[in-house]
């Protein structure tokens, strides 16, 4: 428990991956919140590969970080920009009247 | 070692509680509040375990451009306005236990995947720098970013640009009651009202200014 | 010269049935009956030639089938039963084809008709031309099949199409033990070929055979089981239902099909298998029996009977009935006998009768006629003539060959033939009872018709009176003629190898009290009758009225139609409604069909649920589907 291994970040890494799973279909209220969860998958992830690049004594884990990074990022502007243009086409962004594939 | 684990323990415990928090709270600022919670405890976590470049570049472009993107569009959108439904089933098997269980039981297979696999001596690492050979992480990155994996850094850098130009194709809108002016407009000269076409007649001229 | 007279009729079906429309009803129909006619002429040189130097042939049409031991020809055998039966098919035919000319000239579908006319002679044709029993079978369906096509000719009327039903699937009943005969006799003897099996018949009387796990003599159960057909298609008591509803179909369908050619072919049946016949004596019993039974119980009918054409329908059954008991007491060749004057004089009575409802205007009901034997003088003379050979008044046909049944039966000895003479003589006095009652009420009496005028009743068109005629003739003359030849002296000699005596024809008479009885109590009953239907019609009203219970049992047909809905029409549709509502609806087409597309429509009804619209539902289903995927990899 004292000495912290690589056990320990692995699991911070997946506590936080099912924290952001969870937050995606649990919330209520809008679709920034999936976003913002999303964000989160993708923060487990890279902690996982910095992790595993400390212990293994790699850097290629902290090179795909950085293009992690870079997408993540991309990412989030694209998507907000959807969200942005559907608030305007549709007039309110509610997870619960989203539901144009409804069959 | 101790202060090592303490810090750990530390941050990594607040980093789960925002991330918790960024899903169950209710107003919406607030839970981009506590993404940025997340992203600056990790970083730091990074930061401590010796990839301190990382560190630094998620609380520049995470926190920085991200969450500030995230609050800008939580800003304009009004959503801090909308009200909270709680789910609408009562009773045990509600949602949000539902969620609760599915999440646990990931979480436990993730780790009892991770547990069981027998790690170190199966990789031979790919780009081995010993770390502690007195270069920072940075130039030691550097080392290895601009000549092993150049292309993909090329490539991120077309994913940037074509996620720029998508956000700016999809919000982007003319407003129709600005006066402008277009100069190549102004300036233009038309076929119609420049050049006119006129059948001489031999030895008869034609008269240009009337 | 043979193949002529069986596909003449073929090609004339053919021909109008299937170019009827094109080349006009009037030259439809007279091609037809002169092709008919051409048959009929025909068969008359072939009983010349029997007749005179005795011909016999049997000639290869094709080979039908030849697999392993089995092996049918289709083939025209001509022997001296053959031709007479030729005679009597062909020269029918004709006369009802010439006079349906007439009858059917307010019918639109006059082709039809005389397709359904030409294609029953072929397989009459073919029935008793065949020289083994499968295309005797075939020809006997053919003839079912004609009858159920004709007797529903007016398929408007729902009465005509269940008589057609009804008369097919009595049929059928017959059809199914004589089918069971047929087996039997491949299974024993190999050979479905008339030569082999005649020859193989002494071979086989003490055979035992186990059918259905009673013990029977192979030689007894074979001849019951043809008898059961000969039964059905011939209208002996139990299988008998059928005839008298038939009179649904046009009144040459009756004549032809239901008195001279299709009712006989049970009675063929029985001469031509006289060979097996001859050695089981319990099947002999069982036949005379039978027939016996049915001439009584047909003529007691056809006293009350209303209905013209019904009448002479209970009529045609008695005198099969005799037939019958002819066939039974070993007198093959006076049953002949009596089939062929038969044939003409009920073809007559049928033709007058459609004479007559034709002059009333399709009224068929006697209790609406009456009194108009002035004016129709001559039906009035043609069923005079008719009834008097029918009730075997002496000197015309009847006499020779209903007395000559009478005489055998006496002359056989035994209880069961002195029974059977009394049966046949107690009956002859009913049917001229019956028989001159038809005729006193159509045309003496008061005129009862509340339609028609008297004085629009005419007679009928010469093109119906005229084949009537030619059958009056016959009628008239066959008997006396052809006496000797069929029953006389010399008959064992025309008959030669087609019919089996085991004992030889007795030529010794009866008594001559028990001779004379017969016409004595015919001649009688014409003034008795005439007193008690024209004269006194009181009498009978209170005889009526007395014995009310014995006269609805006469004219409901002593309940057999009643007694045969209870026992097997009412629990066959309770069974068949049973199937049909629980067994097809409810568990095949539940578990079926409509179980599948209901069930398949159940489940995605609630599958639908899972395309709620929400993108977060989506996710969730795709964070179980991967929690799933890691539990197999884990455990696995």
């Amino acid at each position: 428990m004292i000495e912290i291994g690589l056990g320990h970040y692995l699991t911070l890494s997946a506590i936080i991956f099912c924290i952001g799973i969870v937050g995606i279909f649990l919330n209520r209220r809008n679709v920034i919140i999936i976003l913002m969860s999303i964000e989160l998958i993708l923060l487990s992830v890279n902690i996982n590969l910095v992790s595993f690049s400390i212990f293994l004594q790699d850097l290629v884990g902290q090179i795909f970080t950085m293009f992690i990074l870079t997408v993540a990022a991309a990412e989030a502007a694209v998507g907000l920009a959807i969200i942005v243009i559907y608030y305007k086409n549709k007039g309110s962004i509610n997870v619960e009247q989203i539901s144009s594939l409804k069959g | 070692m101790t202060a090592h684990s303490l810090f750990f323990y530390f941050f990594s415990t607040m980093a789960v509680f925002s991330a918790i928090m960024v899903t169950i709270s209710r107003n919406t600022v607030y839970s981009v509040f506590f993404l940025i919670l997340v992203f600056v405890s990790i970083s730091t976590l990074f930061i401590m375990i010796g990839a301190e470049f990382l560190g630094m570049i998620m609380l520049i472009v995470y926190v920085g451009a991200v969450a500030v993107l995230f609050l800008f569009v939580v800003m304009m959108l009004n959503v801090t306005r909308q009200p909270i439904k709680f789910s609408k089933k009562k009773g045990i098997i509600n949602n949000i236990s539902v969620g609760l269980v599915v999440g646990i039981i990931i979480f436990l297979e993730l780790i009892i995947a991770v547990g069981g696999w027998k790690y170190k001596d199966a990789f031979v690492p790919l780009s081995s720098i010993d770390p502690y050979l007195n270069i920072s992480n940075t130039h030691a990155l550097g080392n290895v970013l601009y000549t092993d994996y150049i292309h993909l850094f090329q490539i991120s850098g077309m994913i940037l640009l074509v996620a720029m130009i998508g956000a700016i194709t999809l919000t982007f809108s003319r407003r129709e009651n600005i006066k402008r002016q277009s100069y190549f407009k102004q300036i233009q000269r038309h076929k119609e009202s420049s050049i006119s076409l006129v059948e001489v007649e031999s030895e008869k001229g034609v008269k240009i200014d009337d | 010269m043979e193949y002529a007279i069986v596909l003449l009729p073929l090609i004339s079906s053919i021909i109008s049935g299937f170019f009827g429309k094109k080349i006009g009803d009037k030259y439809c129909l007279l091609l037809a009956s002169t092709l008919v006619g051409i048959s009929a002429i025909l068969s008359l040189i072939i009983f010349y030639k029997v007749l005179t130097e005795d011909y016999f042939v049997n000639s290869l049409f094709f080979n039908w089938i030849s697999s392993g031991n089995f092996n049918v020809n289709w083939s025209i055998y001509i022997d001296p039963l053959t031709s007479v039966m030729l005679v009597v098919v062909t020269l029918i035919s004709t006369i009802i084809h010439f006079y349906s000319i007439g009858y059917m000239s307010h019918d639109p579908h006059k082709p039809r008709f005389i397709a359904y006319l030409s294609l029953f002679t072929f397989a009459m044709l073919t029935l008793v031309t065949a020289d083994n029993f499968l295309q005797l079978f075939f020809g006997w369906e053919g003839v079912g099949l004609c009858s159920y096509l004709l007797i529903g000719f007016w398929y408007k009327k729902p009465s005509a199409n269940a008589a057609a039903i009804k008369a097919f699937l009595v049929n059928r009943v017959g059809d199914f033990g004589f089918a069971i005969g047929i087996f039997l006799i491949f299974f024993f003897y190999g050979t479905v070929n008339y030569d082999e099996v005649f020859q193989k018949t002494p071979l086989l009387i003490q055979k035992e055979i186990i059918f259905l796990g009673i013990e029977f003599n192979l030689i007894t159960l074979v001849c019951l089981l043809l008898f059961i057909g000969a039964m059905g298609k011939s209208a002996q008591i139990f299988l008998h239902t059928w005839l008298p509803d038939a009179m649904e179909g046009p009144t040459p369908v009756s004549a032809l099909i239901h008195a001279a050619t299709m009712v006989t072919a049970g009675v063929f049946l029985v001469i031509r298998c006289s060979p097996i016949f001859e050695y089981s004596q319990i099947a002999l019993n069982v036949v005379t029996v039978v027939g016996m039974t049915t001439a009584f119980f047909a003529a007691t009918i056809a006293l009350v009977q209303n209905d013209i054409k019904k009448i002479v329908a209970y009529s045609t059954c008695s005198q099969l009935g005799y037939m019958f008991l002819a066939a039974g007491i070993g007198a093959y060749n006076v049953a002949i006998f009596h089939l062929f004057t038969h044939a003409f004089f009920k073809a007559l009575l049928f033709l007058g009768s459609g004479c007559v409802i034709h002059s009333f205007n399709e009224q068929q009901d006697i209790r609406s006629m009456g009194g108009v034997w002035k004016k129709i003088p001559y039906t009035y003379a043609l069923m005079i003539i008719g009834t008097l050979a029918l009730t075997g008044f002496p000197l015309l046909s009847g006499y020779y060959s209903k007395d000559a049944i009478i005489e055998f039966a006496y002359l056989k000895g035994n209880t069961i033939g002195y029974y059977g003479a009394f049966v046949g003589i107690f009956t002859a006095l009913l049917t001229s009872v019956y028989s001159w009652r038809l005729i006193f009420k159509t045309f003496h009496g008061k005129y009862n018709n509340k339609e028609s005028n008297l004085n629009s009743i005419k007679e009928s068109p010469l093109i119906m009176l005229m084949p009537s005629c030619l059958l009056a003739i016959g009628a008239i003359f066959a008997g006396l003629a052809f006496k000797e030849i069929f029953i006389g002296s010399n008959g064992s000699e025309f008959w030669g190898s087609s019919i089996l005596f085991l004992n030889a024809i007795q030529h010794n008479h009866p008594p001559f009290w028990f001779v004379s009885i017969t016409p004595v109590i015919v001649i009688l009953a014409i003034p008795i009758s005439y007193y008690l239907f024209v004269e006194n019609e009181k009498i009978l009203k209170y005889f009526i009225e007395k014995n009310q219970f014995l006269y609805n049992f006469l004219l409901r047909k002593w309940y057999f139609d009643e007694l045969y809905n209870f026992i097997f029409v009412e629990p066959i549709k309770r069974i068949g409604l049973f199937f049909w509502k629980k067994g097809d609806i409810n568990t095949i087409d539940r578990y079926g069909p409509d179980g599948l597309s209901k069930f398949i429509k159940n489940i995605s009804d609630k599958a639908v649920h899972f395309q709620s619209g929400h993108l977060y539902h989506y996710a969730f289903v795709m964070l179980v589907g991967l929690s799933i995927l890691l539990t197999y990899l884990i455990l696995y």
